[in-house]
């Protein structure tokens, strides 16, 4: 027992008891008794009143704030809305993207094509070895070429532009997403707010937060952000390639 | 590798089936269908004679990881090889999926080359 530990009665205090009670003076005994045990409990009781007054103080802080009332009721609906729209505009930038790269696809094969088919001639024409018939149908089909290749260039530079306006989500949705990432900060803030005013309760909370984790190994997690600080997780597809032949693959 | 077999593109995010099915195109690969989820695919698989499916993990209804579970235990669809096209990268997961029976796995992002290997090796395992 430590030293400083205050005992429950003093010397003085018992060595009367005690004689009180060698003389056979009950009463006076038990008076001494009851006096300790009340003062015990008058400590005791001034402990839980100021205990309860400051509970009673945090909770009527926590009322008062009425940020926390404007977080639940506004703020949350509104950055959900506000991370809806981020899908809905990756979604509809990432559309853009391929509309416009479908579009380029076919202008490619086209131009190939027609390449393929000057080839030939042109071909005999840079070994000297043309004939008129020929000289003409290459005329005929280099003309078309370059025509089609005007207006080809054209759409192809400007389904280049959309592709490249297409990429303003980034701006847009980096926005959005800071706000969220405000939000969600101040939210923080007020979880340890809370978790310190009810301090101890919250250690048990934790500890079963940690064993959900854990039990749930093969539960989808989507992206790995953090990779190359994680064990459990695989480093690219190299990684995977290699895990799997581990395993006879 | 025979290009005009039947594949059924599985994934919760248009933006990816569309992709996917762009460069399965690219491969010569114009038979394809999509779904979006473990639930809408699996009855497609049974009412329609597919050669291959192409499966994300992580979708809400049916994950990839049952829908792949479920093909296996179909007497009827257990052959189709099934390859995971996937964002989850955890090493119990890839194992889970392998000792569930998967023929291939990639990990999003990924190449259009990777895409390539991957279906090029599981059919030179089939035949």
């Amino acid at each position: 027992m430590s030293e400083q530990q205050e005992s429950l009665i003093s010397l003085d205090k018992a060595k009367e008891l005690v004689t009180l009670l060698e003389c056979g003076q009950v009463e006076m005994a038990n008076e001494i008794i009851t006096n300790i045990q009340n003062e015990n409990s008058d400590a005791l009781f001034e402990k839980v009143g100021v205990l309860t007054r400051q509970l009673h103080d945090s909770l009527e802080d926590f009322q008062l704030d009425t940020r926390i009332e404007s977080l639940a009721n506004d703020e949350f609906p509104d950055a959900r809305e506000r991370l809806n729209y981020v899908i809905e505009m990756t979604d509809k930038a990432a559309n853009r993207t391929m509309d416009a790269v479908e579009a380029c696809l076919p202008i490619a094969d086209s131009f190939n094509d027609r390449i393929q088919q000057v080839m030939p001639n042109w071909k005999s024409l840079m070994s000297r070895d043309l004939q008129l018939g020929q000289f003409k149908e290459l005329c005929k089909l280099l003309d078309d070429f370059l025509q089609v290749s005007v207006s080809d260039a054209d759409s192809l530079r400007q389904y280049l532009t959309e592709i490249l306006m297409a990429q303003d989500f980034q701006d847009l949705t980096g926005q959005m997403i800071r706000r969220v990432i405000n939000l969600v900060q101040e939210v923080e803030v007020k979880l340890v707010e809370m978790l310190t005013m009810f301090g101890e309760a919250s250690k048990p909370l934790n500890k079963s937060a940690d064993e959900i984790k854990k039990v749930s190994g093969i539960e989808a997690e989507g992206p790995i952000m953090n990779a190359n600080e994680r064990v459990d997780v695989v480093d690219g597809q190299n990684d995977v390639d290699d895990l799997l032949s581990s395993l006879g693959f | 590798m025979k290009k005009q077999i039947k594949i059924l593109i599985v994934d919760d995010f248009s933006t990816m089936r569309r992709i996917i099915k762009n460069l399965l195109r690219d491969l010569g690969f114009n038979n394809t269908f999509e779904a979006d989820d473990g639930n809408t695919a699996l009855p497609m698989l049974k009412n329609g004679d597919y050669d291959f499916v192409v499966t994300d993990w992580n979708m809400p209804g049916m994950q990839g990881i049952d829908l792949l579970k479920e093909i296996r235990k179909d007497q009827a669809l257990c052959h189709i090889p099934v390859l995971m096209v996937t964002a989850e990268a955890k090493r119990e997961q890839i194992i889970e999926a392998a000792q569930s029976g998967v023929n291939g796995y990639i990990i999003k992002p990924f190449t259009a080359a990777t895409l390539k290997e991957k279906l090029e090796k599981i059919f030179e395992r089939i035949q």
